[in-house]
């Protein structure tokens, strides 16, 4: 029920978003019954009630939905199947009492500063933006410098336009919609510029959000420095070399009273760190096996939190196999510690989970480094899978069947991403 | 006896992203050029004969837990009817209660068949004076 939060429960999750209520979902699926769901907003839906965009659901729901239609479906279930929700609440901390239950401690608007028990905590938090002092930016400080995801909450949610003349720094998705949805309110968009040569974003965001609009998108190109006294009244933007340093000598002024910025997400991992979570420094989430446990015992984590994800889908998928396993511990039921480690090799940046077992399936999801076309996806000496390309922007998923694992007598699995001409198996 | 043009597009049927090159002799398409598969071919087809857009976008709403709705097209218009589209929302409102898919407006911009719709429910909610901004001094 929505408002309600009890004593006691079998799984609390920390955060409201599409993996936490996707988590919430998969622990009843697993046979457990009271699961509470803790969310800072008044509501609950996640950053999917400011993607007023199309594009969401085409792996899970086989159509192309708004974010909030995705998420009002599983707001939609959670309430049907009765898991209380507390809205405008935040998790503080979490301890384990000598009976082995997990004491979570939540401050909420209406409730004061509460004590939960329950046996299984599943950390749903999400991730949050880069910000300026992550890229370092020189020049003067003032208003009107934005992350492109305050600026879509600004305009979707409470009806602000930030500004009429912009500049976009970062062609991620989040910057490149945010380019048509300024345009379509009346807002010029002078540019998107883009450090690396090649655009973070999808091929269809940059037809569908730039092209259409004839906003320009500048490669190999940043902003070297801010203008202006109380507003932003321009950015100096300068070409970079290979090694993305910026040359002065072909630096030009472009006039603005708005910077958005879309540089990059990172796991929101306070509360994980302050637990003493051991986390990976690749994708600043936490370390997790393959029922996504975290190193805190009955601790799961899944979503941003866990890695950034490029859609929502894979997001869901995971959160539903986190809420299980979630759910599995709260009932006492107990799975043999892993085996085997799955470590990154050639061309990849990450692959999760960090450890697999031979007993049943995995979905593995990994990264690359850098643009390849076609190549081999490499499994150990298991597996090897022609793709017809990666890019460091699509996550690339598989699954491990058991049957290849039965004779696999390692403790080390090893995933590469290898060129078709120098990587062939003789 | 029209010359020969060309167009060039972008593939977006996925992240490969082909260049195309669409050859043709005023509306008649002579070849496409580029594609890696046949997607490619329909894209540069459908972009050449009745390039379709989709767009959402939000309207003011009353007496929900946020200001404003978010809505969407129920289906692509022609890419030249956005502004006129987006025009014609722009004079749009909404009061709460509103429910998933409650048609706000047919026939937007004169396209038979494509509504504007509200992506999501927003019940109606007591605000407290404290949760509203505008009483903040």
């Amino acid at each position: 029920m929505f408002g309600r939060m009890n004593r006691r429960y079998d799984v609390v999750v920390v955060g409201g978003g599409p993996a936490g209520l996707a988590a919430a979902l998969g622990a009843l699926d697993s046979g457990v019954s009271r699961v509470l769901v803790v969310e800072r907003e008044p509501e609950p839906g996640g950053i999917l009630r400011q993607c007023i965009h199309a594009g969401f659901g085409l792996h899970h729901f086989r159509e192309e939905l708004t974010g909030p239609e995705y998420a009002e479906r599983f707001v939609t279930q959670v309430m049907d199947r009765d898991i209380d929700v507390a809205p405008h609440s935040y998790v503080t901390g979490l301890a384990v009492d000598s009976s082995g239950h997990r004491l979570v401690r939540v401050l909420s608007e209406r409730g004061g500063l509460a004590t939960v028990e329950c046996r299984s905590v599943v950390l749903a938090m999400g991730c949050r933006e880069r910000t300026r002092g992550a890229v370092r930016i020189p020049g003067t400080r003032p208003a009107g410098i934005f992350t492109a995801g305050l600026a879509q909450k600004l305009l979707n949610l409470d009806g602000y336009l930030p500004g009429r003349r912009a500049v976009i720094l970062g062609s991620g998705d989040i910057g490149l919609i945010m380019a048509r949805r300024l345009t379509l309110e009346g807002c010029k968009v002078e540019g998107v510029f883009e450090l690396m040569p090649y655009s973070n974003g999808l091929t269809r965001n940059v037809v569908q959000c730039l092209d259409d609009y004839g906003i320009p998108l500048h490669l190999s190109t940043t902003v070297t420095r801010i203008h202006g006294r109380d507003r932003i009244e321009a950015v100096t933007v300068a070409p970079v070399d290979e090694t993305g340093r910026p040359d002065a000598a072909r630096a030009w002024d472009v006039p603005c009273d708005t910077l958005l910025l879309s540089i990059g997400l990172i796991p929101e991992n306070e509360l994980s760190e302050s637990l003493g979570i051991a986390l990976d420094v690749v994708t600043g989430g936490p370390k997790v096996d393959s029922t996504l446990a975290t190193s805190l015992p009955g601790v799961f984590a899944c979503g941003n939190v866990l890695h950034v994800h490029d859609l929502v889908d894979f997001v869901t998928e995971e959160a539903l196999r986190a809420g299980r396993f979630a759910g599995e511990h709260a009932r006492q039921i107990r799975r043999p510690r892993d085996a085997i480690a799955l470590v990154p090799g050639a061309n990849v940046r990450y692959c999760l989970p960090h450890t697999l077992s031979a007993d049943r399936p995995h979905t593995v999801y990994m990264r690359a480094k850098t643009r390849m076309s076609p190549c081999i996806l490499r499994v150990g000496n298991l597996l090897e899978r022609r793709l017809r390309f990666v890019v460091p922007a699509e996550m690339i998923h598989l699954t491990i069947q058991p049957e290849l694992l039965e004779r696999f007598y390692e403790d080390r699995l090893q995933i590469d991403l290898l060129p078709v001409d120098g990587g062939g198996v003789p | 006896m029209t010359a020969r043009q060309e167009q060039h597009y972008v593939c977006i049927s996925c992240p490969i992203g082909c260049p195309l090159r669409l050859v043709h002799e005023g509306d008649q398409i002579i070849e496409v050029e580029g594609q890696e598969c046949n997607r490619g071919a329909k894209y540069a087809r459908q972009e050449f004969t009745d390039p379709r857009r989709t767009f959402s976008t939000t309207v003011p709403i009353t007496g929900a837990v946020y200001g404003r709705l978010p809505v969407k097209l129920s289906a692509p218009v022609p890419r030249q009817a956005i502004p006129a589209a987006m025009a014609a929302i722009r004079l749009l409102s909404a009061e709460a209660p509103v429910r998933l898919g409650q048609v706000l407006l047919r026939d937007v911009a004169g396209v038979a068949g494509v509504d504007v719709v509200a992506c999501r429910t927003m019940d109606r909610v007591m605000i407290t004076p404290s949760d509203d901004p505008s009483s903040a001094t």
